[in-house]
Order: structure tokens, then C-alpha cells, then sequence
């Protein structure tokens, strides 16, 4: 008889992201919750598929409570593995990830090297299930790409054995449609024939099939790291993550849902009313609303047909809301626009999405000669400059050190390294 | 190419120039001869050869006879050269003084005529957004001067490609689509149901230096680094079946009453057997075998929603559509490589993205940003099978032919590809204001498409019939005449457009 094993696939856990400590509080509930229902699982090992964190140094305070928990799950012997997610991947230093590989942990399971243009992945074997596990990590920008394109895929997929390729990047095939404009690779660049491809990256939960690709699934953001995580968990959007059994094939995959908190959703549109109305229409509407121990999304959107966007006391109603119970209260207003105060509209609803909007539209204002800083590629290297220059002051880093090192990536994104050099 | 004088004007009217050719001279059918005065020059087409002599025909008769019957020894025309000759009927295509424009005024007579050279062509010129077609041809003759269309007039006002089968219709539109590739201005949508352009065991787009950036590729079975053809069944809109499938009444109220109970899973719905207040039991059953039998969706044993195509499907491909449009919007080449799905299968993938892009740009135009927007073109095979006017009338129109009629208000055009032009309606083909003229055989076929060109073609029919592989005629409005050209073949071309590969900088792996 053989025995079945079981992993639990997590990803895209953010820890850190929520600077509201309410909902910081239930992030890091969330991950307590996953790692706990592991542990009574009594699974195999643990895979993490990328942005165990949200940024790649966090607050300590952050780590340290993650840290407990991995030890917790380390001292009953389940292994953690992970990869780098686009969050927590950093350039040339240091990430928290490696620190807490470094503390034994959480071991990371991407290892290869490029010989001859080819990028040659090696496997990862868990001893106690023999599970054969390779992967590419995630980076910002889509920079990941270029390994996939130079992946040789045969020895891959020569290998015989329970393969797992673990992957945080999204597919064009399973991309959601909201996400339509995100940077993505074709499922075509993953090896053929692994008996389970582990994602990360896309926040919503995707369990799909294609023909010679089974089993491709992204368990989703673990608690949401941003607006529309929440707005889609108030839609009904299930959060948690996977559990695998498998023998020399998978036989089942299980969905684990995660709640600690409940969500609630409103869409409101105040398109043609005044300031006036608008804020008497959305009290009535917020009045009867049951938000005792719920984080509240709300998104106002339309265009007031007087008055400034900003007239709207917003801070009444959250307060109002705080008052009557609600954990927390977010309200999107990107939708929202005056008629008499025109600006540029960010449709877009995450900060990548906002970000590319305005500098493709601020982009159409400049007048420049050279190829490269117009259009699409104009975008991509805004983008890549802006991407480089964003990372924060590191914990104990000087600022003439912070300074060198933004000029150092700033040069790097612009591809004048040989002009500086 | 000779410069000498190849002949003589004689006789003729303006649309029939009578052109005697001199001894020694060979002047061909379709040949481009130039006929100067002191202002410029006329350009005169041939289209017809005849014999011409100065002996009667009894004694030429008399003669053959004698030489027939072996009593003819030794027997010689005197001065044969000046007694029988070759008459060429030709026909003033373009005037050029100081700029051409449409001749209006005979040559001198007696005035000789000679070849054309590439110095008489310096008014095709390369337009600002080139879309390359090959090099002007005299007769079998390649003159060296490149032939090009301006991509954003005559993209959007719609190509038709004319022909029997063999004679270069693909090696032109890849030709053409190569030549733009790189430009980064136009987004095409090519429905490719032979699988022929991208290149997948041979050469083809995917081999252009800009691929990478401006070329997309899907299939069903799709090459590393290609997309896979799966489109999420919850983007099929009942609208997208218009003019696809037919539909009585009953069953098109139907299925606007699963659309309008289910939204995007309507289909789903429908293949499921869900009962929905309002539509028979038997019309359920009906719709739910023609999703069956014409798109391959059914529920199987398991319940599952499938696809016997596998290019619908429940759980991927969300973003497919998005993802295309997105990708034409900004000026890249699409390729769907449709060769594995049925008919109404391939045009209904087409007609989704279609109808996306028509509306989107319909959009930008009420919004005032439509000429920000990049031309797009659709390239569509066998193009009767949604411009026929047997089944516009069977089924109603689709959106083929929505944006053969008004797509050009919208900066969307149709490349239209076929072999059958006389099934296409009138006003549709008046519509298609670029045609490029491969050789065809069938006189009925030949008729249909000079009555419909945009320069007067009516003596042109053995000049179309005689067009051997590769050769053309470009008749359009954004031309000055009726261009003869040479295609290159595809290899040929993509070879002299070889281009020396860039160090690629080297790679480091961080795991």
C-alpha cells in the first residue's frame, strides 16, 4: 500500500502590508491561522510561493511574530519552503527571507545555474516524501521573464518522480480580467508535464487545467494586501490556501479557507448629485448597514455634479462606522470625479494599475525625440526608474549610502551603466 | 533594362494606343512603356499583342502553304522587318510632368515609345507609414523600385486579396505583415487557419527582429514562449453570434433570456439544462446541441463544463480578450493560429475580438481619442465565409461586415483574403478600396473584381489572367494607377531584411 503524503501550498501571505493595526493585527492572525491548520494537518512540508512579506526589509516587529510562528512549525519538524515573491526579492541585497534561511527556518528551494544562454533549474528533494520540487522566483517588474525564456525545459521535464515547479509570476491564460494590463508569461514557458504547478502572485484563488499542464493553482492572497483584496474578500472572495495529497500523482487538492475577520462591500455611486446629496445619500445608505466586527470597503464612485470631491466628509462617515463597530473602514474614491474640478482620472484601483495609467497618460504630454522615451517603451523604462528608485531607507543605512545606492539603481534602470563607468 | 526605343505610336484612341514594336524588341503583355514629350512623359500599359503586316493575308497564306509543303526553298520576305511586326494595344495609365495625375490627353502621334526604367517611377516614393508590397513589374520584367502603400489610409479602408489557389496569397500578406511589423503603428488581428504566418517549422513572423515585442501567437497548442488559444466561455456575448450561426426566433429570444437570467454564465446555464421561465423545454434542448455540435461545449460526466476544441473554457483564459485588444491597441501583431477549430469555431474567436475592438474604438472616437489609436486591421481567410452574400442573407450580417461598411470611421479594416470574389457583395467590395490582383483563371471571378477596381481595369482581363505566381496588379485609391508588382517571396524577403544580431547582455541567475 502506498502511503499518501500531503504539502500545504501557501502564497502571497504580505505580511506587513496593512499599516492600520487593526487589520495589521489580522494579517498576522491570518498567517498564525494557516501555519496552525498545517500543523493539525500534520503536513508533509509547507511550500511558500512567494511575498511571505510585503516589502523585503520589514518592521522587525513584523518578522518577529513570524518568525515565533515558523519556529513553532519548524520544532514539529514540517519543513518550510519558499521562493522569492516580487515583494520580498531584492537586488543585489539582502531580504528578510534570507535571514530567516539563514536561522534555519524556512529554506529556499530555487537553485541553478545558466550555462550556454540555457538556465538549467536543479530540483529541490524533500528527504521524507522524495516530492522533486524546482522553481523561479518572482521579481518586480516582470525582470523573471528572461529566466523563463532561457529555462531549459527538457531536463525538467526528463525528470521523473512527483514534480512540483514552483513559480510567483502571473500566466496569461490564468490571469483574471481585471488584471488584463499586468505584466504576465505564457503558461507555454512552465516545463510540461510537472504533476503540480504551485503559483503565487495573483491574489485571487485559481484552480485550473490545460492540456499538458494539470493542476496549475494560486491559493490567492492569504488575508490581501491591498484595496481590491479586501473590497473582493467583501465580495465573497474566499481566502486560505491548499492542501496537496499525493502519492507518485496528485489525488486530491483541498482548499483551505482562512477567516478572521468577516468583510462587507458597498459600491456606491453618487454620479450627477451634488456635494450635498451625495453625503446625505451615502449616510442613508451606511445607516442600516450591520458592521459590528467587520472590515468595511466602501467604493463612492461617479461624477458629482457640484462641488470638490474632497467636500464630502468622509471622515464622518468612517468615524460614524468606527462607532457603531466596524474594525476598520476603507473607502475607494478613485471612481470619484467633479465636474466643475477635471483631473486626471486614475481608474485603475492598485497602485501598479494608478502608476502606469498617469505615466502613460503623462507620458502623451512630453515631447521628445528619442524612441525610447516615448510609448510603450517610454513606459516600461518610467516604470523600471520608478521601480528602482522606490525601495525605502534600509534599517541602519546611511543616507549618503541610501543616496549612492538610488544613483547606483537609477543608472542601472536607464542602461547608462557604461556611460557612468 | 534597355532604354532604346521598343516601338512607335501608329494609331489608337485614348483608351486603346496602337504601338507598333520594333524589330528586335520583345514588348510583353502588362509591359510599362514610357512615351516623352516636351512637358513629361506618358506612361502606357499593354494589354493586348497582335500581328501586324504589310502582305495581304491570302498571299501570307500563300507562303505558309509553300513553306508547309516543302515548295518554298530559298524563299524569303524582302526586308522582312518592315513588312510583319507585333502591334501593341496599350493604354495611358498615368501623365507625369511635373507630378503624376491621370493622363487625359493622347501621346503625340507617331512618338516613339520606350521601357520603363526605375528613373521614370521616382514618384513612388516611400509613404510615412510604409506597408511593403514588392517592386514594379513591366511584363516579367522587375524594375528596382520598391512599391509601397501608405499603412494608415489603406489599412483602414480595407484590402481585398484576390485569387485561385497557388498564386501567393499568404506570401503576400506576410510580406506586408513583416514590412509593419517592426513599426510599432498598426495592430493586426490575422484569423491564420492554415497556420502559416507565424513561422512554427518554418520561416515566418516569428523570425522578424521585433517578434519578440510585437508579435503574439496563439494556439491551442502553442510553441514555448507562445500563448495558449483558450478563451474563458463567460466572454461569448449573444451578440458575438450574430451572422456566425442561425438562429429561428425562438432560439435568439432564448438566448437573450439566459443572458439576461445568468450574465457571463449564461452558456454555462445553457449546457447545463437550467430551466429558465419563458423558453421551451425544446428550444433549450436545441441551443444546448448547437453548442454541443458548432463550438465543441458541453458538460461531461463529471459535470464539468468542457470544451472538445479547447478553446473555451471555464477556468482559464479570463483575460484573453482584454489581453488581444490590449496588444492591437498598441500596435502589435496578433496571430491566432485557428487551424484546429471548426469554421464557426474561428469565427467566432474572431468575431469576440472583433466586436471588442470595433466598440472600443467606437468609444475613442465619441470620446475625441480615436486619432491617438493605431489603425487595426482584421486578416481574414476565405472571406466569404462571413462576407458571402449567400449567407449575409441566410444568417444577417456579422461584424465582417459591419466593419467592411463603417469600420474605416472607426480606424478598423478588414485585410479580406479569398478566392471566390464574385460571392461578395457589391457594396461591400466597393467598400474594400485596396485590391491587390493575383493571377485568376476563372473569367467570372476576373470580371467581378475589374468592375469593382479602383482604376478602370476593363481591358486588363488577359493581363489578370496571365499573372503567373508572385506577379500583381495593386489597383487603389491611394494609388495613381494600377501598379504591376513582383512579390518577393517571403524566404527572399525575410533574408534580404537580415539584420546583424546584437550582443545580448549576460544573464546573471539569483534564485
Amino acid at each position: 500500500m502506498i502511503l499518501m503524503q500531503r504539502f500545504a501550498h501557501v502564497s502571497d501571505i504580505h505580511l506587513g502590508a496593512n499599516s492600520d493595526p487593526a487589520i495589521s493585527r489580522l494579517e498576522l492572525q491570518a498567517f498564525n491561522q494557516a501555519m496552525d491548520e498545517c500543523l493539525k494537518e500534520n503536513v508533509d512540508f509547507i511550500l511558500i510561493c512567494g511575498d511571505l512579506f510585503h516589502v523585503s526589509i520589514p518592521d522587525l516587529r513584523v518578522v518577529d511574530d513570524a518568525v515565533r510562528k515558523l519556529r513553532q512549525v519548524a520544532d514539529r519538524g514540517i519543513p518550510v519552503y519558499a521562493i522569492y515573491g516580487s515583494h520580498d526579492f531584492t537586488p543585489g541585497g539582502k531580504s528578510i527571507v534570507d535571514i530567516i534561511e539563514s536561522a534555519g527556518l524556512i529554506k529556499r528551494i530555487v537553485s541553478g545555474e545558466i550555462e550556454a544562454d540555457k538556465l538549467k533549474l536543479n530540483f529541490f528533494v524533500d528527504p521524507k516524501t522524495g516530492a522533486k520540487i524546482a522553481g523561479i522566483s518572482g521579481r518586480k517588474g516582470g525582470l523573471d521573464r528572461e529566466y523563463y525564456e532561457m529555462l531549459d525545459r527538457e531536463s525538467l521535464e526528463n525528470e521523473v518522480g512527483f514534480r512540483i515547479f514552483a513559480f510567483h509570476a502571473s500566466l496569461d491564460e490564468f490571469k483574471p480580467q481585471y488584471l488584463s494590463g499586468m505584466e504576465s508569461i505564457p503558461i507555454s514557458l512552465l516545463p510540461k508535464g510537472f504533476d503540480y504547478y504551485a503559483g503565487g502572485h495573483i491574489h485571487g484563488r485559481i484552480e485550473g487545467t490545460l492540456p499538458s499542464y494539470n493542476h496549475v493553482i494560486f491559493p490567492g492572497a492569504l488575508f490581501g494586501s491591498q484595496t481590491r483584496d479586501h473590497e473582493a474578500s467583501g465580495k465573497g472572495e474566499k481566502r486560505g490556501f491548499h492542501i496537496v495529497s499525493f502519492d507518485q500523482l496528485v489525488r486530491e487538492v483541498k482548499f483551505v479557507p482562512v477567516r478572521v475577520c468577516d468583510f462587507i462591500f458597498r459600491d456606491l455611486s453618487v454620479d450627477g448629485k451634488n456635494v450635498r446629496q451625495a453625503q446625505e445619500w451615502l449616510e442613508e445608505n451606511l445607516e442600516s448597514l450591520d458592521v459590528g466586527n467587520k472590515v468595511v470597503m466602501l467604493r463612492v464612485r461617479g461624477e458629482l455634479s457640484g462641488g470638490k470631491t474632497s467636500d464630502i466628509d468622509f471622515g464622518r462617515l468612517i468615524r460614524d462606522l468606527a462607532e457603531r463597530g466596524a474594525i476598520s473602514v476603507y473607502v475607494n474614491k478613485h471612481g470619484l470625479t467633479s465636474k466643475e474640478f477635471a483631473a486626471i482620472r486614475a481608474a485603475g484601483e492598485d497602485a501598479q494599475t494608478i502608476e502606469n495609467r498617469l505615466l502613460k497618460e503623462n507620458l502623451g504630454t512630453v515631447k521628445v525625440s528619442e524612441s525610447t522615451l516615448k510609448g510603450e517603451d517610454g513606459l516600461k523604462l518610467a516604470v523600471s526608474l520608478l521601480n528602482a528608485l522606490r525601495p525605502p531607507v534600509k534599517a541602519g543605512e546611511s543616507k549618503q549610502n541610501y543616496a549612492e545606492r538610488m544613483k547606483e539603481q537609477g543608472i542601472e534602470a536607464l542602461g547608462l551603466k557604461e556611460v557612468f563607468s | 533594362m534597355a532604354t532604346e526605343v521598343c516601338g512607335q505610336i501608329i494609331a489608337g484612341l485614348v483608351g486603346k494606343i496602337l504601338i507598333r514594336e520594333k524589330s528586335g524588341q520583345r514588348i510583353e503583355l502588362g509591359d510599362l512603356l514610357v512615351a516623352e514629350d516636351k512637358e513629361g512623359y506618358l506612361m502606357l500599359q499593354v494589354f493586348d499583342l497582335i500581328y501586324g503586316s504589310q502582305i495581304t493575308q491570302l498571299a501570307r497564306e500563300m507562303i505558309s502553304g509553300m513553306n508547309l509543303e516543302g515548295m518554298g526553298a530559298g524563299l524569303e520576305f524582302l526586308e522582312p522587318q518592315l513588312r510583319n511586326y507585333i502591334i501593341a494595344e496599350a493604354q495611358g495609365v498615368l501623365r507625369v510632368t511635373e507630378k503624376p495625375h491621370v493622363p487625359k490627353v493622347l501621346p503625340e502621334f507617331f512618338s516613339t515609345v520606350r521601357h520603363v526604367e526605375a528613373k521614370d517611377l521616382k514618384f513612388l516614393t516611400v509613404p510615412p507609414n510604409p506597408v511593403y508590397l514588392g517592386k514594379v513589374r513591366s511584363g516579367t520584367k522587375v524594375i528596382d523600385v520598391d512599391v509601397y502603400l501608405d499603412g494608415e489610409e489603406a489599412l483602414r479602408h480595407h484590402m481585398l486579396v484576390p485569387s485561385t489557389t497557388g498564386r501567393g496569397k499568404s506570401n503576400l500578406v506576410k510580406v506586408m505583415l513583416w514590412s509593419i511589423l517592426g513599426q510599432n503603428k498598426f495592430g493586426i488581428l490575422v484569423l491564420d487557419p492554415h497556420d502559416e504566418y507565424y513561422g512554427r517549422n518554418s520561416k515566418g513572423l516569428k523570425d522578424h527582429k521585433d517578434a519578440k515585442v510585437n508579435l503574439l501567437y496563439y494556439s491551442v497548442n502553442p510553441p514555448s514562449g507562445a500563448n495558449t488559444l483558450v478563451i474563458s466561455v463567460r466572454s461569448i456575448e449573444p451578440d458575438h453570434l450574430n451572422g456566425i450561426i442561425r438562429l429561428t426566433d425562438a432560439q435568439e429570444d432564448g438566448v437573450r433570456s439566459y443572458f439576461q437570467m445568468f450574465g457571463r454564465d449564461w452558456i454555462e446555464n445553457i449546457a447545463r439544462g437550467t430551466d429558465v421561465q419563458g423558453v421551451a423545454r425544446s428550444t433549450r434542448v436545441v441551443l444546448q446541441r448547437i453548442f454541443r455540435t458548432r463550438f465543441g461545449i458541453r458538460v461531461d460526466d463529471q459535470g464539468n463544463l468542457v470544451c472538445a476544441n479547447r478553446v473555451f473554457s471555464e477556468s482559464a483564459g479570463e483575460s484573453t480578450i482584454s489581453d488581444i485588444v490590449h496588444s492591437l491597441e498598441g500596435g502589435k501583431t496578433v496571430v491566432l493560429d485557428t487551424s484546429k477549430l471548426g469554421d464557426e469555431g474561428e469565427l467566432l474567436v474572431g468575431s469576440i475580438i472583433a466586436n471588442e475592438i470595433l466598440e472600443r474604438y467606437q468609444g475613442y472616437k465619441a470620446d475625441g481619442t480615436l486619432e491617438e489609436k493605431p489603425t487595426v486591421s482584421v486578416v481574414i481567410e476565405e472571406a466569404p465565409r462571413v462576407l458571402g452574400q449567400d449567407k449575409l442573407e441566410k444568417i444577417g450580417d456579422n461584424v465582417y461586415s459591419t466593419i467592411a461598411r463603417e469600420g474605416r470611421k472607426f480606424k478598423v479594416g478588414l485585410i479580406a483574403i479569398t478566392q471566390i470574389t464574385s460571392a461578395i457583395p457589391r457594396d461591400i467590395l466597393t467598400n474594400l478600396n485596396t485590391k491587390i490582383i493575383l493571377g485568376n483563371e476563372m473569367s467570372t471571378e476576373r470580371h467581378s473584381i475589374i468592375d469593382s477596381a479602383a482604376q478602370d481595369l476593363s481591358d486588363n482581363d488577359r493581363n489578370i489572367a496571365s499573372l503567373d505566381k508572385g506577379e500583381a496588379i495593386v489597383t487603389s485609391i491611394f494609388t495613381k494607377f494600377a501598379v504591376p508588382i513582383q512579390i518577393p517571396k517571403f524566404e527572399d524577403y525575410v533574408a534580404s531584411q537580415a539584420t546583424q544580431v546584437t550582443m545580448k547582455e549576460k544573464v546573471r541567475f539569483t534564485g
